[in-house]
């Protein structure tokens, strides 16, 4: 586990590691504006089957703003992206992966 | 699983059923946790020499012997297994103990002894590898006496003697024992040379018997030009033939027990006791046969300094064996791997190629690689970081090769090439000379290098955007590239008003749009969509409506084709409209012929959608799988994006069975825990499962493993339908019977049978006695036997 945390999540320091260890959830940061869905869908997929992919968007535009969350079905194929796909690039900028405690609506 | 981490479990267990005082027993586990940590960290880098460091370990183990002698003899044992890379440096420190403890040496091996008939009768052979060499190696140690290594190989040998053996077995046993002749060979050979020389005719004989059937199977390429693909035992046995002509000896393998040879010269040597192979049985698994991956030989190295070691060498061999073991013990760490695999500092070798040749020799093997694909793609992309001026020349000329190769490459394989070039170029800014490849705009757009450009540049095209693909492409390359992905709507609505209500089926179309954007609910849709004509023949009672499935999901997904997430939200929202207008297997079809429709250009969004919509039961395993073979599909049934889809079915579907087989075993082991509870007097946890829960569990894995059944005969059924009308056709027309077309059919099908090998397996009497019969054609046969040859 690294240092990012997400500062709204409720509960516990504990409750968050927890979370954290079982969670198939994970944030990608440093992504180009202009990188879309389709584009991270295809990246993600070869660590394993996505599930579902949420753009972070601008507040008041309404527009990506350079992160998502990508969740899996499996912690394992997470595990694979963590391991291979952090650190490489995509849309030429180099992707930042980190688990995250689980999507929940109106984080983006 | 990481061997080292199974490695530390097994450790957390070895303190129990001790009583001692708490004190006590906290310092004991402080003095046990430093010896592990000295174990484990001897022969990493350090100041000192290895030797010294030997030295002094083995002083402070036989200073510990007396009081934590089952402890040190555990951690001496996992290692075994936990640290095959220092093989040689664990055997010299069970060298040095057993000269100065020889009582410790002799239960050592007791323990390893059992551990190996453990893991033997438990089908751990990669486990029970690494075992047996360690014993091998400790007869160059002076623990083991090279009579009693010779008699465990006897009993080996004699398994390649058993009647109605898989051949998989007798070559488990044959390949381990020549494996650790590289390592103990020489010393076989000045003890006990008769014996030696006859376990070698032994194992000779036995490979000018075996069967090669499955050998096409496994090939990267079919031809074997410029390189032959060996078996890999076949190419071993080369190698060893090399090392006995060279007298047994190499230079390569680092042997630490040399500089101790006064020490361990005295010692006294234990007999292994007496191990015989456990017999075969029906659930028993043997690895598959491997064949063996070459691309380079020595004049593809153009540096003249360093010469690439040939096929059949023993210094191949062994550096070979190096690389992959590093590979395999570092698959979780890209960044060490990479690091690892620069380290090795042999003189006057071309590590950067045979670095590459190992990388895609793992990620080529056939049926599957032996670590996720993308491990070996961000790999590379170390490796050409800590190696920016020499490693991506070697790449680039490896990648001409292997295009250069395709004609006769596995399809499989192909598509892993496509896969790993396509995000190697992604992180390269998909810098690539282009018009190199300008060949394959005069092709048959079957050949198989014009189907791999095209394929390639559609996947730069998903992991970047229409225009760029376009602007990094010569314009020569217009014919080849993907279309623009945009959806093709069927009732875009003319601008005239007036001539739209002439058209009904857009006017149900317009209709529909302008209620879901005013936030219609499902039923509002379910209700609307009956007001839509059967255009089928209404004489008879039908199950779907063509119609109304075609304007519901075309205009539903039109609407939602600004990306994947919307499409998705939409589908989402109408879920119980997709239920009902697919509750019969034809009107699947119709969901999905209007969705292909729609989104023939953007071959991502198919593969996606059919997923979703498997995933969330909107769409059956064996509907997608029939819809794969359907005649509107044919115009794209060599892209590989169908494919992908197919094998995304069969993986939904095996996922599901496993997944139920679990829950069934939890639920008859929390019953009889409970059970167990109630006979010892104790309190039972709620919730215990009964009787009739596990029966209606176990009636929903039937189900399931008969949906999966059925899945797997759906397709290949269709596909002997398929290949035998060609096969017809071609013969009725005085045709060549072996076109591209056919080539790629053919091994999609032995696809199916290789990825899923262990699934198939089970339905190997229905096969044989309903489909792959002897009256089909030898073209298909062929396939199927070739399959049975891989346990055969």
């Amino acid at each position: 586990l690294s240092n990012y945390r997400d500062q709204h999540f409720k509960g516990s320091r504990t409750q968050q590691e927890e979370k954290l260890k079982a969670s198939t959830t994970l944030y990608v940061g440093n992504l180009s504006f202009y990188t879309t869905e389709e584009q991270i869908w295809e990246l993600f997929s070869r660590g394993g089957d996505v599930k579902r992919i949420i753009m972070g968007l601008d507040k008041h535009k309404r527009t990506p703003c350079g992160f998502c969350f990508v969740e899996y079905y499996d912690r394992a194929d997470a595990e694979n992206c963590m391991r291979y796909v952090n650190g490489t690039r995509l849309d030429d900028r180099i992707v930042r992966t980190d688990w995250d405690a689980g999507f929940v609506e109106g984080r983006q | 699983m990481s061997r080292r981490r199974a490695h530390e479990d097994d450790d957390s267990d070895s303190d129990d059923g001790r009583s001692r005082s708490k004190r006590h027993r906290t310092e004991n586990i402080d003095i046990e946790e430093r010896l592990e940590k000295l174990i484990l960290k001897v022969g990493d880098k350090s100041s000192a020499s290895l030797e010294s460091n030997l030295e002094g370990l083995a002083a402070v183990l036989e200073h510990d012997i007396a009081n934590y002698k089952t402890k040190i003899i555990r951690i001496l044992c996992d290692v075994v297994i936990g640290y095959p890379d220092k093989m040689t440096v664990y055997t010299t420190l069970v060298g040095l103990l057993n000269a100065k403890n020889y009582t410790c040496g002799g239960e050592f091996i007791e323990i390893l002894v059992r551990d190996l008939k453990d893991v033997l009768k438990a089908c751990e052979f990669e486990k029970a590898r690494y075992m047996i060499l360690f014993l091998a190696d400790l007869v160059n140690c002076h623990v083991v006496s090279a009579s009693s290594l010779l008699s465990l190989y006897d009993n080996f040998i004699e398994v390649c003697l058993e009647d109605n053996i898989p051949q998989t077995r007798s070559d488990w046993y044959v390949h381990t024992v020549l494996y650790t002749l590289p390592w103990v060979g020489k010393e076989l050979f000045l003890n006990k040379e008769n014996e030696f020389n006859k376990l070698l005719v032994s194992i000779q004989s036995y490979l000018g018997k075996r069967s090669k059937t499955h050998l096409h199977a496994l090939k990267v390429w079919s031809s074997d030009s410029p390189h032959v693909q060996e078996d890999r035992l076949d190419c071993m046995w080369a190698q060893i033939k090399h090392l006995q002509s060279n007298a047994w000896t190499e230079r390569l393998i680092r042997r630490p027990y040399l500089a101790f040879e006064s020490a361990l010269q005295d010692a006294l040597q234990h007999t292994l006791p007496n191990i015989i192979p456990p017999s075969h049985h029906e659930d028993a698994l043997y690895p598959l046969p491997v064949v063996v991956f070459r691309m380079f030989d020595y004049t593809d190295v153009p540096d003249e300094t360093t010469v690439l070691p040939g096929s059949h060498s023993i210094e191949r061999f062994i550096i070979d064996e190096q690389l992959h073991l590093t590979l395999l013990l570092n698959q979780y760490e890209r960044k060490d791997c990479a690091a690892t695999l620069l380290m090795f500092k042999e003189e006057k070798i071309p590590l950067n190629y045979m670095i590459i040749e190992t990388v895609f020799a793992q990620m080529f093997r056939l049926p599957n690689p032996p670590t996720v694909e993308i491990f070996y793609h961000s790999l590379i992309l170390e490796l050409c970081k800590l190696q920016p001026s020499t490693m991506p020349i070697v790449l680039v000329q490896a990648t001409e090769m292997l295009f250069s190769r395709l004609d006769s490459m596995n399809t499989v394989c192909i598509e892993r090439f496509v896969n790993w070039l396509s995000y190697h170029l992604s992180n390269f800014q998909f810098k690539w000379t282009w018009e190199d490849w300008s060949e394959v705009l005069k092709m048959d757009p079957m050949a198989p290098k014009a189907m791999f450009v095209r394929e390639l540049l559609t996947k730069c095209l998903w992991l970047s955007y229409h225009k760029r693909i376009v602007e990094m492409c010569p314009d020569e390359f217009a014919s080849i590239l993907p279309a623009e992905p945009r959806p093709k709507f069927r009732y875009h609505a003319p601008d005239d008003e007036i001539e739209t209500e002439t058209m009904p089926e857009l006017m149900y179309s317009l209709r529909l749009t302008k209620s879901i954007k005013a936030k219609c609910t499902p039923e509002d849709v379910l209700d609307f969509l009956k007001e839509i004509p059967n255009p089928l023949d209404d004489s008879v009672e039908h199950t779907h409506n063509p119609l109304a499935i075609d304007v519901f999901v075309q205009t539903l997904l039109n609407l939602g084709a600004k990306s994947f997430s919307h499409s998705f939200a939409a589908i989402a929202k109408f879920n119980k409209v997709f239920k009902e207008l697919g509750s019969s297997d034809e009107g699947q079809q119709c969901i999905l012929k209007s969705m292909y429709d729609l989104w023939s250009d953007h071959q991502q969004m198919m593969l996606v959608l059919v997923n979703k919509m498997m995933k969330t039961n909107l769409l059956s395993v064996s509907a997608v799988a029939n819809w794969i073979f359907s005649e509107e599909m044919m115009r794209d049934f060599t892209r590989f994006y169908v494919w992908d889809t197919l094998h995304a079915s069969i993986r939904k579907m095996n996922k599901q069975v496993n997944q139920l087989q679990l829950e069934v075993e939890e639920m008859k082991d929390k019953k009889e825990e409970a059970a167990n509870k109630v006979n010892d007097g104790l309190d039972v946890d709620e919730n215990v499962p009964t009787e009739d829960d596990i029966e209606a569990l176990e009636e929903k894995l039937d189900t399931a493993q008969s949906d999966q059944k059925n899945l797997f005969l759906i397709i290949f059924q269709r596909f002997i339908m398929m290949l035998s009308n060609h096969i017809a056709n071609s013969e009725t027309h005085g045709q060549e019977v072996n076109t591209l077309w056919f080539k790629w059919a053919l091994d999609r099908l032995r696809q199916v049978f290789l990825q899923h090998h262990s699934v198939v397996r089970q339905y190997n009497n229905t096969l044989e006695t309903l489909m792959f019969t002897s009256d089909i054609d030898f073209h298909i046969l062929t396939v199927f036997n070739e399959f049975q040859a891989l346990r055969g």
